[in-house]
Protein backbone atom coordinates (compact mmCIF):
# COMPACT_ATOMS: atom_id res chain seq x y z
CA UNK A 1 0.00 0.00 0.00
CA UNK A 2 2.62 2.29 1.18
CA UNK A 3 4.64 1.24 -2.17
CA UNK A 4 1.40 2.36 -4.01
CA UNK A 5 1.65 5.60 -2.77
CA UNK A 6 4.89 6.58 -3.31
CA UNK A 7 4.57 5.38 -6.64
CA UNK A 8 1.41 7.79 -7.56
CA UNK A 9 3.23 10.57 -5.81
CA UNK A 10 6.25 9.90 -7.70
CA UNK A 11 4.18 9.44 -11.03
CA UNK A 12 2.61 12.81 -10.53
CA UNK A 13 5.57 15.10 -8.82
CA UNK A 14 7.68 13.88 -12.39
CA UNK A 15 4.16 15.10 -14.53
CA UNK A 16 4.02 18.12 -13.00
CA UNK A 17 7.81 18.60 -13.01
CA UNK A 18 7.88 17.62 -16.85
CA UNK A 19 4.47 20.05 -17.62
CA UNK A 20 5.67 22.92 -15.47
CA UNK A 21 9.42 23.28 -16.88
CA UNK A 22 7.87 23.70 -20.22
CA UNK A 23 4.81 26.46 -18.86
CA UNK A 24 7.56 28.72 -17.75
CA UNK A 25 9.21 29.15 -20.59
CA UNK A 26 7.48 31.99 -21.86
CA UNK A 27 7.98 34.26 -19.74
CA UNK A 28 11.16 35.09 -20.56
CA UNK A 29 10.48 35.08 -24.17
CA UNK A 30 7.86 37.61 -23.90
CA UNK A 31 4.35 36.87 -25.37
CA UNK A 32 4.46 35.38 -28.88
CA UNK A 33 6.38 37.82 -30.72
CA UNK A 34 9.42 37.05 -28.98
CA UNK A 35 9.67 33.31 -30.73
CA UNK A 36 13.09 34.09 -32.54
CA UNK A 37 15.46 35.26 -30.43
CA UNK A 38 18.14 34.77 -32.32
CA UNK A 39 16.41 37.28 -35.04
CA UNK A 40 15.75 40.06 -32.60
CA UNK A 41 19.23 39.97 -30.97
CA UNK A 42 21.38 40.45 -34.20
CA UNK A 43 20.16 44.13 -35.04
CA UNK A 44 18.55 44.79 -38.13
CA UNK A 45 19.52 41.07 -38.86
CA UNK A 46 16.57 39.98 -40.57
CA UNK A 47 17.81 36.00 -40.68
CA UNK A 48 18.64 34.11 -37.84
CA UNK A 49 22.31 34.02 -38.32
CA UNK A 50 24.20 37.31 -39.83
CA UNK A 51 25.20 37.10 -43.41
CA UNK A 52 23.47 33.23 -43.83
CA UNK A 53 20.12 32.58 -45.11
CA UNK A 54 19.01 28.98 -43.97
CA UNK A 55 16.04 27.85 -45.46
CA UNK A 56 14.42 24.55 -45.12
CA UNK A 57 13.06 21.87 -47.51
CA UNK A 58 12.03 18.18 -47.11
CA UNK A 59 14.49 16.56 -49.28
CA UNK A 60 12.68 13.77 -49.84
CA UNK A 61 10.42 15.46 -52.84
CA UNK A 62 12.42 15.03 -56.11
CA UNK A 63 12.58 17.13 -58.00
CA UNK A 64 12.06 19.69 -55.97
CA UNK A 65 14.24 18.69 -53.07
CA UNK A 66 16.36 15.75 -52.93
CA UNK A 67 19.76 14.04 -52.34
CA UNK A 68 21.91 13.25 -55.67
CA UNK A 69 24.98 11.92 -54.93
CA UNK A 70 24.57 12.95 -50.88
CA UNK A 71 24.20 16.61 -52.11
CA UNK A 72 20.82 18.26 -51.35
CA UNK A 73 19.82 19.39 -54.98
CA UNK A 74 16.43 20.24 -57.12
CA UNK A 75 14.16 23.05 -58.00
CA UNK A 76 13.56 25.07 -54.41
CA UNK A 77 16.95 24.06 -53.31
CA UNK A 78 18.48 26.22 -56.02
CA UNK A 79 15.63 28.72 -55.87
CA UNK A 80 16.98 29.42 -52.35
CA UNK A 81 20.18 29.51 -53.74
CA UNK A 82 19.86 32.18 -56.20
CA UNK A 83 17.61 34.16 -53.40
CA UNK A 84 20.71 34.02 -50.89
CA UNK A 85 22.78 35.46 -53.47
CA UNK A 86 20.86 38.25 -54.60
CA UNK A 87 20.41 39.03 -50.58
CA UNK A 88 24.16 38.74 -50.54
CA UNK A 89 23.66 36.30 -48.02
CA UNK A 90 24.97 32.57 -47.95
CA UNK A 91 22.80 29.90 -48.74
CA UNK A 92 22.47 27.09 -46.24
CA UNK A 93 19.54 24.76 -47.01
CA UNK A 94 18.79 22.07 -44.55
CA UNK A 95 15.96 19.21 -44.50
CA UNK A 96 13.15 18.34 -42.33
CA UNK A 97 10.67 16.33 -42.26
CA UNK A 98 7.93 18.18 -44.36
CA UNK A 99 4.96 18.44 -41.63
CA UNK A 100 7.36 20.20 -39.45
CA UNK A 101 8.49 22.94 -41.47
CA UNK A 102 6.30 25.10 -40.83
CA UNK A 103 6.56 25.05 -37.09
CA UNK A 104 10.24 25.72 -37.36
CA UNK A 105 9.86 28.60 -39.41
CA UNK A 106 7.19 29.81 -36.79
CA UNK A 107 9.85 29.06 -34.24
CA UNK A 108 12.55 30.94 -35.83
CA UNK A 109 14.27 27.46 -36.41
CA UNK A 110 14.71 28.22 -40.63
CA UNK A 111 14.38 31.51 -41.67
CA UNK A 112 12.21 30.18 -44.67
CA UNK A 113 10.69 27.23 -46.06
CA UNK A 114 11.30 26.64 -49.43
CA UNK A 115 9.65 23.28 -49.67
CA UNK A 116 7.13 23.36 -52.31
CA UNK A 117 4.10 24.35 -49.76
CA UNK A 118 1.14 25.06 -51.44
CA UNK A 119 -0.36 28.30 -49.86
CA UNK A 120 -3.31 27.96 -48.25
CA UNK A 121 -5.39 29.87 -45.11
CA UNK A 122 -4.66 27.58 -42.61
CA UNK A 123 -0.70 27.88 -43.67
CA UNK A 124 -1.41 31.75 -43.95
CA UNK A 125 -2.46 31.74 -40.01
CA UNK A 126 1.32 30.63 -38.73
CA UNK A 127 3.37 32.08 -41.47
CA UNK A 128 3.68 34.58 -44.36
CA UNK A 129 3.97 33.88 -47.70
CA UNK A 130 6.19 35.42 -50.31
CA UNK A 131 4.43 35.68 -54.05
CA UNK A 132 4.00 32.14 -55.82
CA UNK A 133 6.74 30.98 -57.17
CA UNK A 134 4.69 27.62 -58.97
CA UNK A 135 1.52 26.05 -60.04
CA UNK A 136 0.98 22.80 -59.66
CA UNK A 137 -1.73 20.51 -57.95
CA UNK A 138 -2.60 17.30 -56.48
CA UNK A 139 -2.99 13.81 -58.51
CA UNK A 140 -4.41 9.99 -57.76
CA UNK A 141 -1.63 7.89 -58.05
CA UNK A 142 -2.49 3.77 -58.15
CA UNK A 143 -0.69 0.29 -59.53
CA UNK A 144 -1.40 0.32 -63.10
CA UNK A 145 -4.00 -2.66 -63.03
CA UNK A 146 -6.33 -0.28 -60.73
CA UNK A 147 -9.51 1.29 -62.08
CA UNK A 148 -9.77 4.25 -59.21
CA UNK A 149 -9.25 7.38 -61.26
CA UNK A 150 -11.96 10.10 -58.82
CA UNK A 151 -12.27 11.09 -54.85
CA UNK A 152 -15.46 9.98 -55.04
CA UNK A 153 -13.41 5.96 -55.58
CA UNK A 154 -11.55 6.71 -52.85
CA UNK A 155 -14.31 5.26 -50.41
CA UNK A 156 -13.49 2.01 -49.01
CA UNK A 157 -9.72 2.21 -50.35
CA UNK A 158 -6.55 3.32 -48.98
CA UNK A 159 -4.45 5.93 -49.24
CA UNK A 160 -0.88 6.49 -48.25
CA UNK A 161 0.30 10.39 -48.40
CA UNK A 162 3.01 12.59 -46.80
CA UNK A 163 2.18 13.71 -43.46
CA UNK A 164 1.24 17.25 -43.03
CA UNK A 165 0.94 17.88 -47.06
CA UNK A 166 -2.27 19.70 -48.27
CA UNK A 167 -2.88 15.89 -50.18
CA UNK A 168 -3.59 14.10 -47.09
CA UNK A 169 -6.35 16.95 -45.92
CA UNK A 170 -7.55 16.16 -49.24
CA UNK A 171 -7.78 12.68 -48.70
CA UNK A 172 -8.98 12.93 -45.07
CA UNK A 173 -12.22 14.76 -46.51
CA UNK A 174 -12.69 10.84 -48.60
CA UNK A 175 -11.62 8.42 -46.93
CA UNK A 176 -10.65 7.49 -43.01
CA UNK A 177 -7.96 4.85 -44.56
CA UNK A 178 -5.05 6.74 -44.96
CA UNK A 179 -1.37 6.25 -43.72
CA UNK A 180 0.75 8.66 -43.48
CA UNK A 181 4.59 8.73 -44.47
CA UNK A 182 6.89 11.45 -44.20
CA UNK A 183 7.79 11.74 -48.04
CA UNK A 184 5.55 11.57 -51.10
CA UNK A 185 8.33 9.15 -52.55
CA UNK A 186 8.61 6.50 -50.13
CA UNK A 187 4.40 6.20 -49.98
CA UNK A 188 4.63 5.91 -53.92
CA UNK A 189 7.18 2.80 -53.20
CA UNK A 190 5.01 1.53 -50.97
CA UNK A 191 1.83 1.37 -53.25
CA UNK A 192 4.13 -0.12 -55.68
CA UNK A 193 4.61 -2.69 -53.29
CA UNK A 194 0.70 -3.32 -52.91
CA UNK A 195 0.75 -2.03 -49.21
CA UNK A 196 -1.82 0.43 -50.35
CA UNK A 197 -4.60 0.93 -52.79
CA UNK A 198 -3.45 4.91 -53.76
CA UNK A 199 -1.19 7.91 -53.78
CA UNK A 200 -2.26 11.04 -53.67
CA UNK A 201 1.14 14.10 -54.74
CA UNK A 202 1.53 16.31 -56.76
CA UNK A 203 1.53 15.55 -60.33
CA UNK A 204 4.98 16.23 -61.11
CA UNK A 205 6.57 14.55 -58.33
CA UNK A 206 4.34 11.39 -59.15
CA UNK A 207 5.53 12.07 -62.69
CA UNK A 208 8.90 12.37 -62.14
CA UNK A 209 9.02 8.69 -59.76
CA UNK A 210 7.47 7.08 -62.54
CA UNK A 211 10.06 8.16 -65.02
CA UNK A 212 12.61 6.86 -62.76
CA UNK A 213 11.00 3.48 -62.91
CA UNK A 214 8.36 2.86 -60.25
CA UNK A 215 5.81 0.55 -61.66
CA UNK A 216 2.58 3.18 -60.66
CA UNK A 217 0.50 5.15 -63.16
CA UNK A 218 -1.32 9.00 -63.36
CA UNK A 219 -4.90 8.33 -62.66
CA UNK A 220 -7.69 10.00 -63.51
CA UNK A 221 -7.87 13.84 -63.91
CA UNK A 222 -5.68 16.94 -62.17
CA UNK A 223 -7.50 17.17 -58.43
CA UNK A 224 -6.34 21.12 -58.25
CA UNK A 225 -3.73 23.52 -59.25
CA UNK A 226 -2.63 25.28 -56.72
CA UNK A 227 -0.14 28.19 -56.08
CA UNK A 228 3.08 27.41 -54.35
CA UNK A 229 5.15 29.69 -51.73
CA UNK A 230 7.82 30.75 -49.60
CA UNK A 231 7.06 31.00 -46.37
CA UNK A 232 8.93 33.02 -43.47
CA UNK A 233 8.33 34.14 -40.07
CA UNK A 234 5.22 36.52 -39.74
CA UNK A 235 6.07 39.86 -39.01
CA UNK A 236 9.87 39.62 -40.90
CA UNK A 237 8.75 41.98 -43.10
CA UNK A 238 11.91 42.69 -44.66
CA UNK A 239 13.20 39.40 -45.15
CA UNK A 240 9.29 38.84 -46.85
CA UNK A 241 9.74 41.92 -49.28
CA UNK A 242 13.36 41.31 -50.20
CA UNK A 243 12.44 37.31 -50.91
CA UNK A 244 9.88 39.15 -53.39
CA UNK A 245 12.16 41.36 -54.81
CA UNK A 246 14.59 38.46 -55.92
CA UNK A 247 12.10 36.28 -57.42
CA UNK A 248 10.56 39.30 -59.61
CA UNK A 249 14.63 39.68 -60.88
CA UNK A 250 14.56 36.39 -61.33
CA UNK A 251 11.79 36.19 -63.91
CA UNK A 252 13.14 38.96 -65.44
CA UNK A 253 16.78 38.22 -66.13
CA UNK A 254 15.43 34.49 -66.66
CA UNK A 255 16.75 32.22 -64.33
CA UNK A 256 13.89 31.14 -63.30
CA UNK A 257 12.69 29.69 -66.74
CA UNK A 258 16.19 28.95 -66.45
CA UNK A 259 15.70 26.37 -63.58
CA UNK A 260 12.63 25.68 -64.32
CA UNK A 261 13.24 24.47 -67.56
CA UNK A 262 15.93 22.34 -66.15
CA UNK A 263 14.12 20.30 -63.95
CA UNK A 264 10.35 20.06 -65.93
CA UNK A 265 11.19 21.77 -69.44
CA UNK A 266 8.57 23.95 -69.01
CA UNK A 267 7.77 27.27 -67.06
CA UNK A 268 6.23 25.87 -64.03
CA UNK A 269 5.04 29.34 -63.03
CA UNK A 270 2.31 29.27 -65.78
CA UNK A 271 -0.40 26.63 -66.41
CA UNK A 272 0.74 23.39 -68.14
CA UNK B 1 6.18 26.84 -25.57
CA UNK B 2 2.84 25.62 -24.68
CA UNK B 3 1.43 26.92 -21.44
CA UNK B 4 0.01 24.13 -18.86
CA UNK B 5 -3.23 25.07 -19.42
CA UNK B 6 -3.01 25.24 -22.91
CA UNK B 7 -1.67 21.43 -22.42
CA UNK B 8 -4.10 20.95 -20.61
CA UNK B 9 -7.10 21.55 -23.40
CA UNK B 10 -4.86 19.85 -25.66
CA UNK B 11 -4.78 16.86 -23.65
CA UNK B 12 -8.71 16.74 -22.98
CA UNK B 13 -9.67 17.41 -26.63
CA UNK B 14 -7.27 15.18 -28.48
CA UNK B 15 -8.07 12.42 -25.82
CA UNK B 16 -10.54 10.89 -28.22
CA UNK B 17 -8.00 10.51 -31.11
CA UNK B 18 -5.69 8.96 -28.91
CA UNK B 19 -7.35 6.07 -27.91
CA UNK B 20 -7.29 3.84 -30.99
CA UNK B 21 -3.31 4.53 -31.60
CA UNK B 22 -3.09 3.73 -27.88
CA UNK B 23 -4.56 0.35 -28.12
CA UNK B 24 -2.88 -0.51 -31.55
CA UNK B 25 0.40 0.00 -29.64
CA UNK B 26 -0.02 -2.11 -26.92
CA UNK B 27 -0.60 -4.49 -29.52
CA UNK B 28 2.33 -4.28 -31.03
CA UNK B 29 3.98 -4.17 -27.87
CA UNK B 30 2.27 -7.52 -26.78
CA UNK B 31 3.03 -8.83 -29.91
CA UNK B 32 6.42 -8.43 -30.37
CA UNK B 33 7.16 -9.04 -26.58
CA UNK B 34 5.00 -12.48 -26.87
CA UNK B 35 7.25 -13.38 -29.79
CA UNK B 36 9.77 -12.00 -28.47
CA UNK B 37 9.71 -13.75 -25.59
CA UNK B 38 9.55 -17.22 -27.84
CA UNK B 39 12.56 -16.37 -29.99
CA UNK B 40 14.66 -15.25 -27.11
CA UNK B 41 14.09 -18.77 -25.18
CA UNK B 42 14.92 -20.42 -28.04
CA UNK B 43 18.02 -18.72 -29.12
CA UNK B 44 19.16 -18.80 -25.57
CA UNK B 45 18.82 -22.69 -25.27
CA UNK B 46 20.25 -22.93 -28.46
CA UNK B 47 23.26 -20.81 -27.22
CA UNK B 48 24.02 -22.46 -24.38
CA UNK B 49 23.29 -26.20 -25.88
CA UNK B 50 25.88 -28.40 -27.07
CA UNK B 51 24.58 -29.05 -30.87
CA UNK B 52 26.84 -28.89 -33.35
CA UNK B 53 26.70 -24.99 -34.66
CA UNK B 54 24.00 -24.88 -31.95
CA UNK B 55 26.10 -21.87 -30.43
CA UNK B 56 27.24 -20.29 -33.45
CA UNK B 57 23.62 -19.46 -35.13
CA UNK B 58 22.52 -18.04 -31.52
CA UNK B 59 25.57 -15.78 -31.59
CA UNK B 60 25.63 -14.68 -35.07
CA UNK B 61 21.89 -13.18 -34.59
CA UNK B 62 22.22 -11.76 -31.25
CA UNK B 63 25.48 -10.11 -32.79
CA UNK B 64 23.79 -9.32 -36.04
CA UNK B 65 20.42 -8.03 -34.27
CA UNK B 66 22.09 -6.25 -31.34
CA UNK B 67 24.54 -4.59 -33.57
CA UNK B 68 21.96 -3.01 -35.98
CA UNK B 69 19.53 -0.13 -35.48
CA UNK B 70 15.76 -1.53 -34.88
CA UNK B 71 14.93 1.93 -37.13
CA UNK B 72 17.12 -0.37 -40.23
CA UNK B 73 15.53 -3.74 -38.97
CA UNK B 74 11.96 -2.14 -39.72
CA UNK B 75 12.62 -0.27 -42.86
CA UNK B 76 14.55 -3.88 -44.26
CA UNK B 77 11.31 -5.90 -43.00
CA UNK B 78 8.73 -3.67 -44.46
CA UNK B 79 10.43 -2.06 -47.84
CA UNK B 80 12.93 -5.28 -48.47
CA UNK B 81 11.56 -8.40 -47.94
CA UNK B 82 8.41 -7.90 -49.27
CA UNK B 83 9.17 -9.64 -52.20
CA UNK B 84 10.31 -12.85 -50.15
CA UNK B 85 6.75 -12.60 -47.95
CA UNK B 86 4.72 -9.57 -47.70
CA UNK B 87 4.47 -9.47 -44.04
CA UNK B 88 1.78 -6.63 -43.99
CA UNK B 89 1.98 -3.28 -42.21
CA UNK B 90 1.56 -4.78 -38.65
CA UNK B 91 3.59 -7.74 -38.65
CA UNK B 92 6.25 -6.20 -40.40
CA UNK B 93 6.84 -3.53 -37.22
CA UNK B 94 5.68 -6.45 -35.04
CA UNK B 95 7.84 -9.14 -36.08
CA UNK B 96 11.14 -6.37 -36.42
CA UNK B 97 10.36 -5.47 -32.94
CA UNK B 98 10.23 -9.25 -31.79
CA UNK B 99 13.52 -10.16 -33.98
CA UNK B 100 14.97 -7.30 -32.24
CA UNK B 101 14.12 -7.47 -28.38
CA UNK B 102 14.58 -11.26 -29.20
CA UNK B 103 17.98 -10.77 -29.12
CA UNK B 104 18.02 -9.04 -25.39
CA UNK B 105 15.58 -11.34 -23.99
CA UNK B 106 17.96 -14.15 -25.03
CA UNK B 107 20.76 -13.26 -23.30
CA UNK B 108 18.18 -12.37 -20.40
CA UNK B 109 17.66 -15.86 -20.23
CA UNK B 110 20.98 -17.26 -20.78
CA UNK B 111 21.87 -15.03 -17.67
CA UNK B 112 19.36 -16.48 -15.89
CA UNK B 113 19.59 -19.68 -16.73
CA UNK B 114 23.36 -20.09 -16.06
CA UNK B 115 22.68 -17.71 -12.44
CA UNK B 116 21.16 -21.30 -11.03
CA UNK B 117 23.74 -22.98 -9.10
CA UNK B 118 24.58 -25.91 -11.07
CA UNK B 119 24.35 -28.65 -8.14
CA UNK B 120 20.63 -28.12 -9.43
CA UNK B 121 21.47 -29.47 -12.73
CA UNK B 122 23.58 -32.43 -10.81
CA UNK B 123 20.97 -33.14 -8.66
CA UNK B 124 18.48 -33.45 -11.13
CA UNK B 125 20.84 -35.67 -13.02
CA UNK B 126 21.33 -37.70 -10.13
CA UNK B 127 18.06 -38.54 -10.07
CA UNK B 128 18.04 -40.31 -12.90
CA UNK B 129 16.34 -37.34 -15.14
CA UNK B 130 17.86 -36.45 -18.25
CA UNK B 131 19.55 -32.72 -19.17
CA UNK B 132 16.86 -32.09 -20.79
CA UNK B 133 14.28 -33.11 -18.33
CA UNK B 134 16.41 -31.40 -15.57
CA UNK B 135 16.76 -28.46 -17.51
CA UNK B 136 12.66 -28.42 -17.78
CA UNK B 137 11.66 -29.27 -14.67
CA UNK B 138 13.91 -27.31 -12.16
CA UNK B 139 16.41 -25.09 -14.13
CA UNK B 140 14.02 -23.08 -16.36
CA UNK B 141 11.14 -22.57 -13.70
CA UNK B 142 13.79 -21.06 -11.41
CA UNK B 143 15.41 -19.36 -14.28
CA UNK B 144 11.83 -17.75 -15.74
CA UNK B 145 11.49 -16.34 -11.90
CA UNK B 146 14.85 -14.62 -12.13
CA UNK B 147 14.17 -13.31 -15.33
CA UNK B 148 10.87 -11.11 -14.89
CA UNK B 149 12.87 -8.64 -13.85
CA UNK B 150 14.57 -7.78 -16.75
CA UNK B 151 11.79 -8.94 -18.97
CA UNK B 152 9.87 -5.81 -17.74
CA UNK B 153 12.41 -3.78 -18.57
CA UNK B 154 12.76 -5.23 -21.81
CA UNK B 155 8.54 -5.05 -22.31
CA UNK B 156 8.89 -1.28 -21.66
CA UNK B 157 12.22 -0.98 -24.27
CA UNK B 158 10.23 -2.51 -26.79
CA UNK B 159 6.58 -0.41 -25.79
CA UNK B 160 8.72 3.03 -26.49
CA UNK B 161 10.69 1.19 -29.26
CA UNK B 162 7.43 0.32 -31.18
CA UNK B 163 7.07 4.47 -31.67
CA UNK B 164 9.43 4.10 -34.53
CA UNK B 165 6.46 2.48 -36.55
CA UNK B 166 5.12 5.79 -37.24
CA UNK B 167 7.34 5.75 -39.70
CA UNK B 168 6.50 2.73 -41.89
CA UNK B 169 2.98 4.47 -41.47
CA UNK B 170 1.82 2.97 -38.53
CA UNK B 171 -1.03 4.83 -36.89
CA UNK B 172 0.22 3.92 -33.21
CA UNK B 173 0.21 6.73 -30.21
CA UNK B 174 3.63 8.80 -31.66
CA UNK B 175 2.06 8.55 -35.19
CA UNK B 176 -1.12 10.39 -34.05
CA UNK B 177 1.12 12.78 -32.36
CA UNK B 178 2.91 13.76 -35.43
CA UNK B 179 -0.64 13.85 -37.27
CA UNK B 180 -1.54 16.42 -35.00
CA UNK B 181 1.55 18.71 -34.75
CA UNK B 182 1.34 18.83 -38.54
CA UNK B 183 -2.54 20.10 -38.24
CA UNK B 184 -1.80 22.32 -35.54
CA UNK B 185 1.66 23.43 -36.59
CA UNK B 186 1.82 23.04 -32.51
CA UNK B 187 4.64 20.16 -32.54
CA UNK B 188 5.53 21.11 -28.73
CA UNK B 189 2.16 20.54 -27.55
CA UNK B 190 2.15 17.07 -28.77
CA UNK B 191 5.27 15.73 -28.70
CA UNK B 192 4.57 16.83 -24.89
CA UNK B 193 1.33 15.02 -24.52
CA UNK B 194 2.55 12.03 -26.23
CA UNK B 195 5.43 11.77 -23.62
CA UNK B 196 2.80 11.86 -21.23
CA UNK B 197 0.93 8.79 -22.45
CA UNK B 198 4.42 6.98 -22.72
CA UNK B 199 5.35 7.51 -19.24
CA UNK B 200 1.77 6.85 -17.46
CA UNK B 201 1.86 3.71 -19.49
CA UNK B 202 5.75 2.94 -18.61
CA UNK B 203 4.86 3.62 -14.81
CA UNK B 204 1.46 1.23 -14.37
CA UNK B 205 3.76 -1.23 -15.83
CA UNK B 206 6.60 -0.67 -13.57
CA UNK B 207 4.19 -0.76 -11.03
CA UNK B 208 2.65 -4.27 -11.82
CA UNK B 209 6.06 -5.87 -12.37
CA UNK B 210 6.83 -4.56 -8.80
CA UNK B 211 3.85 -6.17 -7.51
CA UNK B 212 4.42 -9.56 -9.59
CA UNK B 213 8.23 -9.34 -8.23
CA UNK B 214 7.21 -9.13 -4.98
CA UNK B 215 4.14 -12.16 -5.07
CA UNK B 216 7.03 -14.30 -6.57
CA UNK B 217 9.65 -13.75 -3.47
CA UNK B 218 6.97 -14.70 -1.45
CA UNK B 219 7.36 -18.21 -2.88
CA UNK B 220 10.98 -18.38 -1.97
CA UNK B 221 11.47 -18.28 1.97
Amino acid sequence: MKKTINGISVMLLTMTLLIAGCGQSPAPAGGDGGQAPAAAAGGSSMTKEAGVFTYAASGEYQPFSYFKDGQLTGFDIEIGEEIAKRLGLEPKAVTSPFSGIIAGVKEGRYDAAIASHAITDERKQQVDFADPYYLSGGQLFTRPDSDVSTLEALKGKEVAVALGTTHEKMAREYTDNIKTYDSDVTAMRALEQGKHDVVITDSVVGEIAIQQGLKIKKSGAALTEVQHGIAVRKGNEELLNKINEALKQMHEDGTYLKLSEKYFQRDISKKD
Amino acid sequence: MPSISHLIEEFIRTFPFFLKPLLLTFELTFASVVVGTVIGLFVALLKISNFPLGPMIANVYITVIRGTPLIVQIFVLYFGFYKVVDLGQFWSAALALAVHSGAYIAEIFRGAIQSIDKGQMEAGLSLGMSPAQTMRRIILPQALKRSIPPLGNQFILSLKESSLAAFIAMDELFSMARRLSAETFDEMTFFLIVAVYYLVIVMLFTYLVNKMEKRLAKGDS
